[in-house]
């Protein structure tokens, strides 16, 4: 076998604390490239389209793998793999359209390495993570050798592989915030295969429902695949609070989503055919989540 | 930029000290250092299972991960699955009963895969089964024979009152 199927070379950097982790970014910026699954990063590395002059592995990090109870919510650590969420008991019972999520990404041998922080550092329009968390409110903690900071998830992704953290901030932690009374997901994706394929189009939705007056108190709609970073939907979110989850009322929410989109043409769909998707996933993502959070009060809340 | 370095890798309950580079990944040290030519190289993508390996237990792609991050876990090739029950395991004696093997490339894969699996699923469903190994190609069976294979394994661990 050829060469060209080994990877380039590079220096291998394994801190073990956060601090240290932090340090070692600070001292190679720009040079040195966080490591987190690889799964991302050893493709890129093999097919040379990036060759970091060292990679700073974070597997040894134990403190960065970890799922809680947070004020009220859930903080999910950055080197969390996808196989320990999809089967968390807590996110379960919290938000089982995430653990779903979790078990529709690739295969089982790619979730238990690909972790939650390397999908959403990646910064790719593919990935399917980041809409899911950005419908439940999530918010990322950013730590460097300077200090620490919090920022929405929404306000995160900048562009194609591009993120607002520094290039010596180091994504710890995704921070889920308590789940409002009457509330539920849901994440729908279309893609050619049946698994273990790139999503063409998914739409997420997370409807809190009165109870009292029968309709949408809150919703939050994002898009997968819609244009270079995950979107909200805004405009659709506001013609759908306050009313009942009728037919009338999901075709104005998807008319909207559509027009806040900003699909394009690639060789797996066309920008027409995922206006068309996000039209169809987005009545059905917002019917599923309302259905779930109307049975959810239907119980008497959960 | 440092070249290699002594790492320390148990597999298949054997430690063996090395000096490798940080480059090289968990396949080529298997095959090439280790001579456990039984793990198959293939895509190198991450997208054929040929290359699967348990490490501490989970199903993971030998191709897709460093050598030097597979230190301090417990590697499972097949090499060692056979090794360990005297004979062969009741996997692979299921892979040869059900006529699941023809070129036998992907086979090493899908048996340590199924191994994972059942140990954390031991009455799978057939949809459970074919969920479990999407990460896997097979070009010659079409399939069937492998998911009869799994759950005649799976029931056949059932019956012996699932031993490891």
């Amino acid at each position: 076998m050829g060469n060209f199927r080994r990877l380039p070379r590079f220096d291998y950097l394994a801190p073990q604390t956060i601090d240290e982790a932090c340090a070692v970014l600070a001292e190679r910026p720009g040079d040195a490239r966080l490591f987190a699954g690889g799964t991302d990063l050893l493709l890129q590395m093999r097919r040379r389209e990036i060759a970091p002059r060292a990679i700073i592995g974070l597997k040894g990090v134990a403190s960065l793998s970890f799922i809680r109870r947070q004020n009220g919510g859930v903080a999910i650590g950055a080197m969390t793999p996808f196989s320990a969420i999809e089967s968390s008991p807590l996110i379960g019972e919290k938000h089982d359209f995430l653990c779903e999520t979790a078990a529709g990404i690739g295969s089982p041998e790619l979730r238990s390495v690909a972790t939650v922080g390397g999908n959403l550092s990646g910064a790719l329009p593919c990935a399917d993570f980041p809409a899911p968390l950005i419908t439940l409110g999530a918010v990322v903690r950013l730590r460097s050798a300077r200090g620490e900071r919090s920022l929405a998830l929404e306000d995160f992704f900048r562009g194609f592989a591009e993120t607002a953290a520094a290039p010596d901030e180091i994504l710890i932690e995704i921070e889920l915030p308590s789940r409002p009374a009457c509330s539920a997901g849901a994440y729908l994706k279309f893609h050619d295969r049946h698994a273990m394929d790139m999503t063409t189009t998914g739409v997420a939705a997370f409807v809190t429902w009165d109870a009292e007056k029968r309709l949408v108190a809150d919703v939050r709609i994002a898009l997968s695949v819609s244009g270079p970073i995950p979107l909200r939907a805004k405009k659709a979110e506001a013609a759908l609070r306050g009313r009942q989850v009728t037919g009338e009322a999901l075709e104005e929410a998807a008319l909207l989503a559509c027009q806040e989109a900003k699909p394009r043409t690639s060789w797996r769909a066309s920008k027409e055919f995922r206006e068309e998707l996000i039209s169809v996933l987005t009545k059905r993502a917002l019917r599923r989540a309302g259905e779930k959070a109307q049975a959810a009060a239907e119980r008497g809340n959960a | 930029m440092k070249h290699a370095s002594p790492i320390s890798l148990k597999v298949n309950g054997d430690d063996y000290e090395l000096s490798i580079p940080a480059w090289r990944t968990l396949l080529e040290v298997l095959r090439e250092d280790l001579n456990l030519t039984g793990t198959k190289r293939s895509c190198q993508e991450g997208q054929c299972g040929a290359c699967t390996v348990l490490l501490d237990g989970r199903p993971v792609y030998s191709c897709l991960f460093l050598a030097v991050e597979a230190q301090g876990k417990e590697i499972l090739t097949i090499e060692g699955l056979a090794r360990s029950a005297g004979a062969l395991d009741p996997i692979q004696k299921a892979f040869v009963e059900k006529g699941a093997v023809q070129c036998g490339f992907c086979t090493p894969g899908l048996v340590m895969a199924t191994k994972s699996f059942l140990a954390e699923n031991p009455n799978p469903s057939e949809e459970e089964v074919r969920r479990a190994m999407v990460g896997h190609l097979c070009r010659c069976t079409g399939y069937f024979q492998i998911i009869e294979a799994i759950l005649a394994a799976a029931r056949e661990r059932a019956g012996k009152g699932a031993q490891a």
